[in-house]
């Protein structure tokens, strides 16, 4: 009995220790992430970036106004599961006391979370997660950096018509090849409204599982559709499988168009190779940008994580300047003054603002109102595949001509 | 419909169903001899898969000769696990014939190694390189067949044909026969169940290296790339009947065709619906699956 109670007297002092040393003050931050599953790629990705950015702002004192809190980021995988996010949300707000979510670049994930987050006040940022309804119910609580997909589709319809205008030749017909999740859907469906004033003609719309064992029926029925355009939305894994059996069978439209995502992923060039050469994708963000410590952030992240930092990656890692300096200017963990302070975000240079556009500010809804996107084309210049901005064409990277049409296979 | 299209279909869905016969093949293996599901078969071929890009990157091999470094080692590895981990509750539960336990060690199994392999390899998907069969396509005019799927196909034939010689003609295989039907009785015919039960996951666990070698010439390989095959397999091998080799390729050729000609009349999500429904239909009507025995309880 005796021996009993001197071991449960040392387990309780081992539990109080720790918790006596994390008595400082900080500022808790969940992150709902595909950390495992079919995006778990992007979801490291999302991680690492925040990381950093939360290294860099924790190294230069953490929120001043705070006493310098800290801002500590807990992560949850969400598997790419809506159920399993809105689980985890709940969690982080109930059990782990969170003082603002982030997340959860899974259209699928992001919009029932944030209704998680809505119902009890606590402010939800949104790096990535581009479906235009999450910020269309009227919550108070959710801000988003990247553009919506409406603002994509826009883009993607306003590219084709510029290069048929620039290069000459026309574009008859179009292909829709998308996955099923909402991301993709959501895309196609905007996509056959802008068709109808384009003058192009649909020959194939076709939904796809991204976790398709063989794309090979797929492709095949690409191949019989004869599409110039060929449209699509691809998560990492079907992004490679589908460009190198497109490949395989030798199908070759005028123009294949990415719509981020899987086409961005740092794996997708080293998987397809030769493949990958002159895909066009849009994107919000490119190494090459010309922005002051665009370069030196890019350089730090490679070192660190071996890769190049993506338009996500980025979206993410102004994400947490963003929060940090809303927090700043809130001066306080109430929910309510953080979202005040949000709201009136108007972040314009400073560490970590190395996207293309002037300033962050979020409009009524909580949409980052300048959030802009351009189009890379994939080719190699003579040092390896890299991607290329090409669009808009003040943009273009000087002495680039982008390759237009494909050269057929 | 075009006959062109229907052959180039037909000739997809033959060769990418016995690759999908092949995977399966490694879980019906060892359900047909412990009598328990292996929930990480998934895992295995992932394994399988991580095994047999390690084993080219390195030895700068091509897969199919790669195959002397990766069979063995799979089979070691199939081996030790069921000698570690299933063994121990197969003693525990000496009263029960399937003990349910095992479900839930190998779905744990499944966790840990899918988790590990994210730990070690991060999440990135990985093609082989070099690849001597990249992109490598027979060409008959409108009709194209891709060569890393046909020597596929050969392979599951090969394998199949092996196991199928194996079992039915060495003494080893009998052993493993008559355990498989009867493993007190073959106890008492002074089969050794625990050698057997071992050998017989090496086998299943070593299959799943081939369809490793088979898969990486044409798939990414990443740390989650079981589980679409996993969920097949499962399918594959009720279809086919449980602890039947060549019911596996049937059944995967089955649902191959399934997949590659029913996107000309649906959308292609679609087509797992029928599978799905197809499975659950076998289940009602003939549970023991097209070729399976009838079972011995």
């Amino acid at each position: 009995m005796k021996r009993s109670h001197l071991l449960s007297a040392v387990l309780t002092l081992c539990l109080a220790v720790p918790a006596l040393a994390f008595a400082a003050p900080s500022v808790k931050v969940g992150n709902i992430l595909p950390l495992s599953g079919p995006s778990a790629s992007v979801g490291l990705q999302a991680k690492q970036a925040r990381e950093m950015a939360i290294e860099e702002i924790n190294g230069a004192g953490g929120i001043k106004s705070l006493g310098g809190a800290k801002i500590e980021l807990l992560y949850a995988d969400s598997k790419s599961d809506p159920n399993v996010g809105v689980t985890e949300a709940e969690r982080f707000i109930n059990t782990e006391k969170v003082h603002l979510l982030a997340g959860a670049w899974n259209s699928g994930v992001t919009y029932p979370t944030t209704a998680v987050a809505e119902r009890y006040g606590i402010p939800y940022i949104v790096p990535v997660s581009v479906r235009d309804t999450i910020t269309e119910r009227g919550f108070k609580n959710v801000f988003r950096i990247a553009a919506k997909d409406s603002w994509w589709t826009r883009d993607q319809f306003t590219f084709l018509k510029d290069m048929q205008q620039e290069f000459g030749g026309t574009l008859s017909t179009v292909a829709f090849v998308y996955e099923n999740g909402d991301w993709g859907t959501g895309f196609a469906a905007q996509w056959k409204e802008l068709v109808k004033s384009s003058g192009m003609q649909v020959v194939l719309d076709e939904p796809y599982s991204s976790s398709a064992t063989d794309l090979t029926p797929l492709v095949n029925k690409i191949r019989r559709a004869k599409p110039d355009v060929l449209l699509l939305v691809s998560n990492a894994a079907d992004a490679i499988l589908l460009t190198n059996t497109l490949a395989d069978y030798k199908v070759s439209p005028k123009v294949i168009l990415g719509s981020g995502g899987g086409h961005a992923d740092p794996t997708f060039i080293s998987a397809c190779g030769a493949n990958a050469r002159y895909v066009f994708d849009i994107v919000e963000w490119e190494t090459d940008v010309n922005k002051p410590g665009a370069r030196e952030a890019n350089e730090k992240y490679r070192a660190k994580y071996g890769t190049n930092l993506t338009g996500e990656a980025v979206d993410a890692y102004v994400a947490m300047y963003v929060m940090a300096d809303a927090l700043e200017r809130a001066g306080s963990l109430d929910p309510a003054a953080i979202r005040k302070a949000l709201a009136e975000t108007d972040y314009k240079s400073g560490p970590g603002m190395i996207v293309t556009y002037d300033a962050i500010k979020f409009d009524e809804s909580g949409q980052n109102r300048n959030a802009a996107l351009s189009i890379v084309q994939i080719n190699d210049l003579g040092k390896g595949l890299e991607r290329i901005t090409v669009w808009p064409k003040a943009a273009r990277r000087a002495g680039y001509t982008p390759v237009f049409p494909m050269p057929a296979k | 419909m075009d006959p062109v299209f229907l052959a180039q279909d037909c000739i997809n869905g033959v060769l990418m169903g016995l690759i999908y016969g092949l995977v399966a093949l490694g879980l019906t293996l060892i359900f047909g001899v412990l009598k328990v599901i292996n929930f990480a078969h998934g895992s295995f071929l992932m394994v399988g898969m991580y095994v047999a890009y390690w084993a080219v990157t390195l030895s700068g091999l091509s897969p199919y000769p790669a195959l002397v470094i990766i069979v063995p080692a799979m089979f070691l590895f199939g081996y030790w696990v069921q000698h570690l981990l299933i063994r121990p509750i197969f003693i525990a539960e000496k009263n029960v014939r399937e003990p349910i336990t095992v479900i839930i060690v190998t779905t744990g199994l499944w966790y840990v190694l899918d988790n590990l392999a994210l730990l070690v390899f991060g999440p990135d998907y990985r093609a082989l390189n070099p690849n001597p069969l990249k992109g490598q396509m027979l060409e008959m005019g409108e009709i194209i067949v891709s060569v890393p799927k046909l020597y596929g196909a050969l392979a599951t034939l090969a394998t199949a044909g092996g196991l199928h010689l194996f079992l039915q003609h060495t003494r080893l295989g009998r052993a493993v026969r008559a355990t498989s039907l009867d493993r007190e009785a073959a106890s008492l015919m002074g089969i050794g169940q625990w050698k057997i039960f071992n050998i017989a996951f090496g086998i299943g666990t070593a299959v799943a290296g081939i369809s490793g070698a088979v898969l990486t010439p044409f798939y990414n390989v990443y740390p989650t790339v079981g589980i679409p095959f996993d969920i097949k397999s499962f399918v594959i091998v009720v279809l086919g009947g449980l602890g039947s080799i060549w019911g596996a390729l049937v059944g995967g050729v089955i649902i191959g065709l399934i997949e590659s000609i029913g996107p000309n009349f649906m959308t292609s999500t679609w087509t797992e619906g029928i599978v799905y429904a197809l499975f659950l239909l076998v289940l009602f009507v003939k549970p023991s699956g097209l070729f399976g025995q009838k079972q011995d309880w």
